[in-house]
């Protein structure tokens, strides 16, 4: 039946084990929380009845989607906040948030501007960012942490045209449309670069139109009728892709996450095949090596590192992909570290006031990472999420890179 | 034996007892009412929840529906915090008769129940569960309205006024001397203490039981004990009444009310006024017949069932079929003119929505009787005092709009204690009923006051255990904020078990689907990790 909202029935499956708020990485450390099974599934059955909306907690969350991972029941936790953040962004009787704080949602929801203003002039950009006094600036205009891990920026990653010439049957060829997220467009191109690199290594011919932003960092910060437009555009760009089963690859956990479940809600062409169509990276190359056909001639690697699993590949449902494919390289060594989530959460430990909080979430994965490395059980970690990267440098001082580098070297590609 | 005098005793603590006892204290009659249970325990509070319009009953029955519409007015007026002013509609379906709408509608006017039509489209994206066969919707002003607090406010009303009242408190009989009414004998049934009541008049208010108190004076009164289910929706379905526009039937009404949406009602005569088991039958029938306004109600959770007992007044012997075709509207029984008692009368029939009325009109009768002349004021005068500005305020800063508002009316003037417990000591708003949002210090509060003496008495006054979970974290939860009142550590054991099994009544009804699952979790919780148990498992 077409007009059943799927949100508000998932509430019904909901049987208050609270599972999910002893999972919570916010509520394990911000005791006034009320954590999620209070702001999902409990308030929403308040906001059905009065549609007053519990507004204060609403930007506790994080959005790290752990709460969801973990529902026995398939409840749609993080769905419910953010469409009460959505509703109390549309309600104009309520006095929302504070100018200063709309035009925060506004910088750090829209990555991809902040990122075309940092390519082009990487250098400065980066500079800026660094000086003490800029960053105090950000801190006091619009309440953007001046101790938060703010990441660099470089040149962009740039589009891929289709080379295919017309009339060639796309059917044939194999190709995949890789969809890099402004993370590694902006901050981390080589890292895209080399993804390209591994997926031509591998056998495929490499698309990457000119995307938006995924939406999901817009969504977090309120900016719901923007992050719509984003996914309209994307999904036109895929959709004669979509058509022929080409399928969409992700190096980004959150854009992969939102392209397999946000995706799937927009209604526009392409919609309905987006969700089982995305791949993360490792999910591909995994995919590949199940039908032999990954390539496995890899040099020799005496390495070890410690790998923190992202919220938003948890949340995606798939295990751990990478550690499943570098496991096929010989002499290497992964500690998974299982500790939780970083903390950062996207834009979240940007924020001022959430900074602290941010940092007390990621405590536990801070230390585990100081402890691997002082017991000398690695040098070095892999997390898949830029952000998570980011996050891990900052508060434990280890290098930290994407996997798709530990491949690129067992491939002689590095 | 206890012994003491009052001019009227009140037999029955629902609302048409608790109404009059209001109306006699507001006219300066000293009077006691008698309950034999709590408040509540008769039809009162196992109803449908519906401040009627008068919209139901306009083409069969105009004066009923005329009362309606007058007593919907004043409610709305002088019990704000008991109602909530939904509106409802009326929605005629494909299939249905249309000579019946243009009765009703004609009906309407007659009465004067505003109706306004609402378009369809407009209709679906207000009510988007709302059946897709709809052909026309009309709006009238129906209202829910709450049982509880309702009684609550007319208790503490009458007190005001010196109005007493006794609960666990039975009456045995009434006692007649040489065709007079001379009082009551009654029972604590707690503490099996004898009581004798003298008084000059005695009030038949004892609804589904009036038959049986008449009979222990003497008198006859013939009630049909007319048995209606009811099914509890876990979340809000619908944000109106919706009533089916059609000659009224079995399943037709749902009623939204806080949280939940209830659906009802059958219409089964039964022997007894405590036969209000359900069976397995009867909540498949009403599913079949709910499922005509919600196509999609398979997959609405249901929590639990209840039945309440309607007092239908039989007034000739007759008995015509099943209980809808007698009139719904009450009777007042002078049993001077019946039997031959003076002083002794009873009240009957009626609806919930006029309760206000038919307490008018017997404390009419007993000033009569008692030759005073004082005019009724119950509808002029608020029920509830109203609550500050600042203290709302206050409250909804500090528990967010949506928590405050719902603590508001239920504390109503109680609210400031609350306020001042959690500002003190932040540690109170700790919340034990997450489903229903109470928090610690407004259960201590009611744990102090209110002649609470059990969890099902907290529950009564806060919705604490009538959520999603039915109980299964609040209970043990709250439990320990009852240690005073239940010193020895076997009573709390034995509270437990008590509470979970009246919620456990309502559950066997409907165990299916996601209440299974949530009945498994909390039977893992109390029977196997804290060792106590639910005595009617077997069922
Ligand atoms: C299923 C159902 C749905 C209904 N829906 C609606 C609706 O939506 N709207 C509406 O307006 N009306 C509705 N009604 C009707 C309404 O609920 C009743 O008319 C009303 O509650 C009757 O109140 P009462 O005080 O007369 O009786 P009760 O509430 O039954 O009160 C009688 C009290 O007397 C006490 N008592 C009995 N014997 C003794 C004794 N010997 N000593 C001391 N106490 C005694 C009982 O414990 C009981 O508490 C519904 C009824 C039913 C059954
Ligand atoms: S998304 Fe993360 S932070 Fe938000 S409620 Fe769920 S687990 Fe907690
Ligand atoms: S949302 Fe899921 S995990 Fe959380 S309490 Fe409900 S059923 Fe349990």
């Amino acid at each position: 039946m077409k007009y059943r909202d799927d949100v508000i029935t998932s509430l019904d499956t909901c049987i208050k084990c609270s599972a999910c708020t002893a999972q919570c990485p916010v509520s394990k450390v911000n005791p006034n929380f009320g954590g999620p099974k209070w702001l999902g599934p409990d308030a929403e059955r308040l906001r059905l009845e009065s549609g007053a909306i519990l507004k204060l907690a609403l930007d506790d969350c994080s959005n790290c989607k752990t709460c969801e991972s973990t529902c026995p029941s398939g409840v749609k936790i993080t769905d419910m906040i953010l469409k009460a953040r959505r509703k109390r962004s549309l309600d104009q009787n309520t006095p929302t948030l504070a100018l200063k704080m709309r035009l925060r949602g506004y910088v750090l929801g829209r990555a991809e501007y902040l990122g075309r203003l940092g390519v082009i002039w990487p250098g400065l950009t980066n500079k800026v960012l660094g000086l003490k006094i800029m960053r105090y600036g950000l801190d006091k205009a619009l309440g953007i942490s001046k101790f938060g891990p703010l990441p660099p920026y470089s040149q962009a990653l740039g589009i891929r045209a289709d080379q295919a010439k017309d009339g060639q049957n796309r059917k044939l060829e194999r190709k995949v449309m890789y969809f890099p997220g402004c993370y590694t467009n902006y901050n981390e191109p080589n890292t895209g670069r080399m993804v390209i690199k591994i997926l031509e290594h591998v056998g495929y011919k490499v698309v990457v139109p000119d995307f938006h932003c995924c939406g999901l960092p817009l969504e977090a910060n309120g900016q719901f009728a923007k992050a719509q437009v984003n996914a309209t555009h994307n999904l036109e760009l895929m959709e004669n892709y979509l058509q022929v089963n080409v399928p969409i690859i992700t190096s980004c956990t959150s854009c992969g996450l939102t392209l397999k479940e946000e995706y799937p809600k927009v209604s526009v062409p392409g919609a309905e095949r987006i969700g089982q169509q995305t791949f993360d990276l490792f999910e591909f190359l995994w995919s590949l090596h199940e039908k032999n056909e990954l390539p496995l001639n890899f040099i020799k690697q005496e390495i070890s590192l410690g790998y923190h699993l992202p919220c938003h590949l948890r949340a995606q449902g798939i295990g751990i992909p990478s550690l499943r494919v570098l496991s096929l390289i010989p002499g290497i060594n992964v500690h998974n570290l299982d500790v939780g989530c970083c903390g950062l959460s996207g834009s979240y430990g940007f924020k001022k006031e959430k900074y602290e909080i941010s940092m007390q979430i990621g405590r536990g994965l801070f230390e585990a990472t100081k402890i691997g490395v002082n017991h000398g059980d690695f040098q070095e970690m892999i997390t898949e999420c830029g952000v998570c990267k980011v996050q891990i440098e900052h508060g434990a001082g280890v290098p930290t890179k994407h996997p798709v580098w530990i491949l690129a070297q067992a491939y002689g590609l590095a | 034996m206890r012994e003491f005098d009052t001019r009227v005793v009140i037999i029955g603590g629902g609302a048409t007892g608790v109404g009059i006892l209001r109306d006699l204290s507001m006219r300066g009659i000293s009077a006691i009412l008698l309950e034999q249970s709590e408040l509540g325990h008769g039809t009162s509070s196992r109803f449908h929840g519906l401040l009627h319009s008068g919209g139901r009953y306009v083409v069969k029955d105009e004066d009923a529906a005329r009362e309606c519409i007058d007593e919907n007015e004043i409610l709305k007026r002088i019990a704000p915090t008991c109602i909530e002013g939904t509106s409802g509609w009326f929605v005629h379906l494909q299939d249905d008769n249309p000579d019946y709408m243009k009765a009703w509608l004609t009906g309407c006017s007659r009465v004067k129940i505003p109706v306004k039509e609402i378009d369809v489209a407009e209709a679906l994206r207000l009510e988007p569960m709302l059946s897709r066969h709809v052909e026309k919707v009309y709006e009238v002003p129906d209202a829910s309205i709450d049982g509880f607090k309702l009684l609550w406010a007319n208790i503490r009303s009458a007190e005001r006024y010196n109005g007493k009242f006794m609960t666990y408190c039975n009456v045995s009989s009434v006692r007649v001397e040489n065709g007079c009414v001379k009082g009551v004998y009654a029972e604590n049934v707690r503490t099996g203490e004898k009581i004798l009541i003298h008084s000059e008049i005695v009030i038949n208010a004892a609804g589904p039981w009036a038959g049986m108190v008449a009979a222990s004076a003497g008198a006859q009164v013939s009630i049909i004990k007319n048995k209606g289910v009811l099914l509890v929706f876990n979340k809000r379905l619908f944000q109106r009444v919706i009533n089916r526009l059609r000659a009224p039937r079995d399943g037709d009404i749902f009623v939204p009310h806080e949280t939940i949406t209830i659906l009802g009602t059958t219409s089964y005569t039964v022997g007894s006024p405590d036969d209000n088991w359900i069976m397995p039958e009867e909540v498949s029938y009403l599913m079949n017949m709910g499922k005509e306004l919600l196509d999609d109600i398979e997959h609405q959770r249901v929590i639990r069932a209840f039945a309440g007992i309607r007092p239908l007044y039989e007034e000739a012997s007759t008995v015509v079929g099943e209980g809808r075709e007698i009139s719904r509207d009450f009777a007042l029984v002078d049993h001077e003119k019946l039997d031959g008692i003076t002083g002794f009368i009873s009240i009957v029939g009626g609806k919930l929505t006029t309760y206000r009325l038919m307490a008018e009109k017997v404390t009419d009768w007993v000033c009569n009787k008692l030759g005073l002349e004082v005019v009724c004021r119950t509808a002029e005068e608020s029920l509830i005092p109203p609550v500050e500005e600042k203290l709302k305020d206050k409250a909804r800063t500090m528990f967010g709009v949506a928590m405050a508002d719902k603590m508001m009316e239920r504390l109503n003037d109680r609210l400031g204690e609350v306020v001042k417990q959690v500002s003190q000591d932040p540690a109170q708003g700790q919340l034990i009923c997450e489903c229903e949002m109470i928090t610690k210090a407004e259960i201590k509060h009611v744990v102090h006051e209110f002649n609470t003496t059990s969890l099902n008495d907290v529950r009564r006054q806060t919705r604490l255990g009538m959520g999603t979970c039915q109980g299964a974290f609040c209970t043990y939860r709250a439990i320990p904020l009852l240690a005073d009142l239940l010193e020895e550590p076997g009573k709390l054991r034995e509270e437990i078990t008590d509470f979970l099994d009246e919620r456990w009544r309502g559950v066997v009804p409907i165990l299916w689907g996601e209440q299974l699952r949530e009945s498994e979790l909390t039977r893992a919780i109390f029977n196997t990790t804290l060792g106590v148990g639910q005595r009617e498992q077997g069922r």
